[in-house]
């Protein structure tokens, strides 16, 4: 032993017990800041994979340049990739169609397909001459058609240019869900193609240039160069920002990577906040039980500077052990939810790397851990370096604050009695512990509500969301999917729910004296048993079984606020005759939106008997797990080819991925704040009955049963958490009720309802946290002879 | 009557080099009303024979019996009960309820026992202390002998068999010692209880009826009220 800090290491080896909880919570503090940060990595590397897939991997468009400028840009050494691309007929307006079917053809070079939109070749190769094409996977699907085989597109004039099928590629979203094929040509191909334009600029042909970059951290200076090298407008250079934004490489994306890191930053300074709370807790309470052990020190010479140097590193010490192992474990509860993302949503998560390590999680553990324990070694250190010499000597060193005011009996025996007392006396004492409760609680209850938030926003989750629709081509056609479809298709085994709404579109109302205009939805048995949840006020069953009756939809999301309210009746003309309708009750939502005039929901009969109309407009279908590709195909073929046949089930799969991730964060960050609930809990108990201690003793002594001891130390932690709890309520349902407002109200009107189960949750997880954090006192002080207690001197 | 009945206790901490044998074969019993003060030096087990008796510890072997009661066949919570009632504790540290006045402290084994205090009691035991202007007091507002005579009300109200005290006066000075002492003797006289008191104080101890000196874990009876002049001023002598 060459300097007095040697005594750290003998003195741990000695009591090995006794930093174990410190030791516990320095892991569980880096633990949850490295899984935030993993989690929010995570949640930039899913993004940023869903965009890949979703927009492609580009970063940058560039319009309105030569070819020559564009071979120039593509041999700059920082460009990966350059392909020109275009398309025609993309709005659907120009008549192009394959097989009756409306096309979006896309010109563009064969990089394309193989960097840009990687893997998007399913079978076969990127048509080499003009007279090859590569088409969608449906078009194989629906026409039946081989590699080689022959396709002819129609233009809207009639003529028919036939080509050779080189390849097939995936299907995109919006090839499903609007019914169309896709048609890819290579560059030469498609300016050929392009009607009305000879030896056109690249914009002629409705074409720009694609550019995806080698270096990551250099796109924002390349972009800037080649902007200044060909004097290129900031209207010619058009910027992939969500790409850019979760490369950090974007000056208006940028904000959603920083959103995600300021959340985890934020996170992370609440969750260093309760860090240092439950590790200061925890040191103090060992400090606490150690006093006579620093007065010894102080009475054989050590200064108080020096006793606070060895607290700090004493405290610094457990770190060794803490720090690495919270970052291996952070990393195995990273890839853990990288693997359930992956189980929950492979289509999205599938490529998501399997064992990956996020360094920004590791270097904030470690920052954030070291910083931590600093911080919350400092009121301990001062505590230990104040212990009295004199107190030491003389064995008064537990002595506590001095008591003024007695224990009052009046209502509870003396056990109970001294355990209040205990609580209350000190009134900084309780503020502190019962704020330690409180802050749990208006933490999870303020998190809550970003749940809400996330149900509302993710439209997929609403209960009545299709995976596929059968529709009328346009609502001129309303009205005309036949009623006997319907029941063809609920005897599918494929299908789960099938729902069919009528429409009538712009019908002109008055309603309270105004004129305006109105659409006319029908809904089923099934979509107004939906429907109750998002029931403002009102009755359902009135509109149900009540001709003549209907629904409002309130619509803020289009910043179009009914003015129509429940009880007033709308005077509606269908086909030229004017007839009522009255209001039974208003919903927030529906599967329809509008930004031109009002929704009104009505039963089927209602509507049959307004418009005269049976058949729907729209019949949308659920389908069961097992459903496989040939049922799409068996339903499709029911349909038959006369309606739009919309398959969202990509889209769907979409939301629900990112639906997924959100909930993955959010969800666990608020286990975490449960597991700091309970951690701080266990440890404000350990460090009061630690302080305590020989007190207890003294009153076994004189004749106190363990019994009424843990009744003693059981009303004192209840005190705690009947302050922290009622207090922690009040604020968080405040701040929750607020935050509500602000994230869902504010925009969907749905009002605001106490969020009863999440509050019972949190509660029962102070209640159990309670009990966990009595228990081992309790068994400790039992454990312990009485003499031991009364003469404790560690 | 025999109040008290210690036979061959053995009490041994440790295991192995560093096993200590800190009460070697004790026998000895005391009768009721009797007021036996225990001298030794420190760390001889003057302490570990208290804390046997009054059931703090548990020795390694033989047998404790209070009033015929076999302490150590009882059950925890029972002999938790039996202590409570029968036997008194002062501590040389007064251990008293820092949250409870005087008067709550001297009534806090009733409490414990869920019992409504006898009114009466309370005032005379008050009064023989000479507490009555301090009852609504806290500890830290009273004198180090004002706590004493406190622990001792306790010892006292639930009118036990036996009252162990452990250098009752070790944290006073000579004055309050002595004050202490005679209201120690007074009290157990006017109820007949049986006093076993630690002390380091010869002048003490020679005011008791008998006296046990304890060396290296060993007893040794110095003699009863009738012999002690001469044995134990022989002991001193020596």
């Amino acid at each position: 032993m060459k300097n007095y800090l040697d005594l750290i290491p003998l003195y741990a080896k000695a009591h090995r017990k006794q930093n174990r909880m410190s030791v516990f919570c320095i892991f569980l503090s880096v633990l949850l800041v490295t899984t935030i940060f993993g989690m929010a990595d995570m949640y930039i590397q899913s993004q940023l994979l869903k965009t890949k897939q979703e927009d492609g991997n580009w970063h940058i468009m560039l319009n309105n340049i030569s070819d020559a400028e564009a071979e120039l840009i593509a041999a700059r050494p920082e460009v990966n990739v350059l392909s020109c691309y275009g398309t025609l007929n993309y709005q659907l307006d120009m008549g192009y169609q394959i097989a009756g079917k409306d096309v979006v053809i896309c010109g563009s070079d064969e990089a394309f397909l193989e960097e840009i939109y990687a893997d998007s070749i399913s079978e076969g190769s990127f048509p080499q001459t003009k007279q090859e094409v590569l088409v969608s996977d449906n078009v194989k699907r629906d026409l039946g058609l081989n590699i080689g085989s022959q396709i002819a597109i129609r233009d809207g004039r009639g003529t028919e240019y036939p080509y050779t099928i080189s390849g097939f590629a995936n299907d995109l979203p919006m090839i499903l869900s609007k019914d169309i094929y896709g048609v890819f040509m290579n560059t030469a191909a498609f300016r050929a193609f392009y009607p009305d334009v000879v030896d056109g600029n690249p914009d002629d042909y409705d074409s720009c240039f694609m550019v995806q970059f080698h270096n990551h951290r250099t796109i924002r200076q390349t972009i800037n160069d080649i902007k200044v090298q060909f004097q290129l407008s900031d209207e010619q250079v058009g910027e992939q920002a969500m790409l850019l934004g979760l490369l950090g490489q974007s000056d208006e994306g940028n904000q959603f990577m920083m959103m995600i890191y300021t959340a985890a930053a934020v996170l992370s300074s609440l969750v260093l906040l309760a860090g240092i709370f439950m590790i200061a807790g925890s040191l103090n309470s060992t400090i606490a039980g150690r006093t006579q052990f620093f007065g010894m020190l102080r009475c054989v010479g050590a200064t108080p500077w020096q006793i606070m140097r060895l607290v700090h590193r004493e405290a610094l010490s457990l770190c060794t052990f803490a720090i690495p192992a919270s970052i291996l474990t952070g990393m195995i509860v990273i890839w853990v939810l990288c693997a359930v993302l992956r189980a929950l949503s492979p289509f999205y998560f599938a490529t998501m790397p399997a064992f990956a390590v996020s360094l920004p999680s590791i270097t904030a553990g470690i920052v954030i851990g070291i910083l931590t324990v600093l911080l919350a070694s400092r009121a301990p250190a001062k505590k230990a370096s104040k212990a009295s010499p004199l107190a030491a000597v003389t064995g008064n060193a537990n002595h506590l604050t001095p008591v003024r005011r007695a224990a009052s009996m009046t209502f509870c025996k003396v056990d109970t009695a001294l355990g209040i007392h205990h609580a209350v006396t000190n009134p900084r004492n309780l503020l502190l512990v019962s704020a330690s409760f409180a802050l749990s609680i208006i933490l999870f209850l303020s998190f809550s509500t970003t749940i809400d938030f996330m149900r509302h926003a993710l439209k997929a989750l609403h209960p009545w969301s299709p995976d596929i629709s059968i529709m009328c081509e346009d609502a001129a056609s309303t009205c005309t999917v036949d009623r006997s479809l319907r029941t063809a298709l609920e005897n599918h085994p494929a299908v789960k729910h099938v729902y069919g709404r009528m429409f009538a579109y712009n019908l002109p109302t008055v309603a309270n004296g105004k004129e305006n205009k109105a659409v006319l939805i029908s809904y089923d048995a099934q979509q107004f048993q939906w429907a109750k949840k998002y029931l403002l006020n009102g009755s359902l069953k009135e509109v149900q079984t009540l001709t003549g009756t209907g629904l409002i939809v309130s619509a803020p999301q289009y910043d179009s606020y009914t003015e129509i309210q429940t009880g007033d009746t709308v005077k509606l003309t269908v086909n030229g005759q004017t007839t009522e309708i009255t209001i039974a009750g208003m919903v927030s939502e529906c599967p329809f939106n509008t930004a031109d005039g009002d929704i009104i929901l009505c039963s089927e009969d209602t509507f049959c008997q307004l418009t005269g109309m049976e058949d729907y407009t729209i019949i949308d279908i659920q389908l069961t797990r097992q459903a496989a590709d040939s049922d799409i195909d068996a339903i499709r073929a029911l349909a038959g080819a006369e309606y739009i046949f919309s398959d969202q089930r990509m889209h769907k799969q979409s939301v629900l991925g990112a639906n997924y991730s959100f909930k993955l964060f959010i969800y666990g960050f608020l286990f975490l704040i449960a597991i700091v609930t309970v951690c701080n809990i266990i440890n404000c108990v350990a460090m009061s009955v630690e302080a305590r201690m020989k007190q207890y003793g003294g009153l076994r002594a004189i004749g106190m049963s363990d019994g009424q001891l843990a009744k003693m130390i059981v009303a004192e932690t209840v005190s705690y958490a009947a302050v922290g709890g009622i207090s922690g309520t009040v604020l968080g349902l405040f701040l929750n009720k607020k935050l509500y407002e602000f994230l869902v109200t504010y925009r969907w009107n749905d009002p605001w309802q106490l969020p009863a189960g999440e509050l019972c949750l949190i509660l029962v997880t102070v209640a159990v946290s309670v009990v966990l954090a009595i228990y081992n006192p309790v068994r400790k002080i039992r454990k312990m002879s009485i003499v031991e207690t009364t003469t404790m001197a560690i | 009557m025999e109040i008290l009945q210690v036979n061959n206790l053995c009490k041994t901490y440790g295991k192995g080099e560093t096993q200590v044998n800190a009460l070697k074969n004790v026998s000895f019993s005391l009768e009721k009303g009797t007021f036996c003060a225990v001298v030794g030096a420190s760390g001889s087990g003057k302490s570990t024979l208290l804390n046997c008796i009054g059931a703090l510890d548990t020795p390694t072997s033989g047998e404790i019996r209070i009033d015929g009661h076999n302490l150590f066949t009882l059950k925890e919570k029972e002999r938790t009960i039996f202590r409570r009632r029968n036997i008194g504790f002062i501590f040389q540290s007064f251990q008293l309820v820092a949250e409870l006045t005087v008067e709550q402290n001297i009534i806090f084994p009733l409490l414990l026992d869920y019992c409504k205090p006898n009114s009466a009691a309370v005032e005379e035991t008050l009064e023989i202390l000479g507490l009555q202007d301090r009852r609504r007091h806290l500890p830290n507002q009273l004198s180090g002998g004002q706590q004493q005579r406190v622990a001792i009300g306790r010892a006292l109200i639930t009118k036990p068999k036996l009252i162990l005290a452990d250098e009752p006066t070790g944290n006073l000075d000579s004055h309050n010692s002595h004050e202490v002492l005679d209201l120690l003797i007074k009290a157990s006289r006017h109820y007949q209880q049986t006093i076993l008191m630690i002390t380091h104080n010869n002048a003490l101890a020679a005011s008791a009826d008998r006296v046990l000196r304890v060396m290296d874990g060993f007893l040794a009876d110095l003699g009863t009220a009738g012999e002690k002049g001469v044995s134990y001023r022989d002991e001193k002598l020596s």
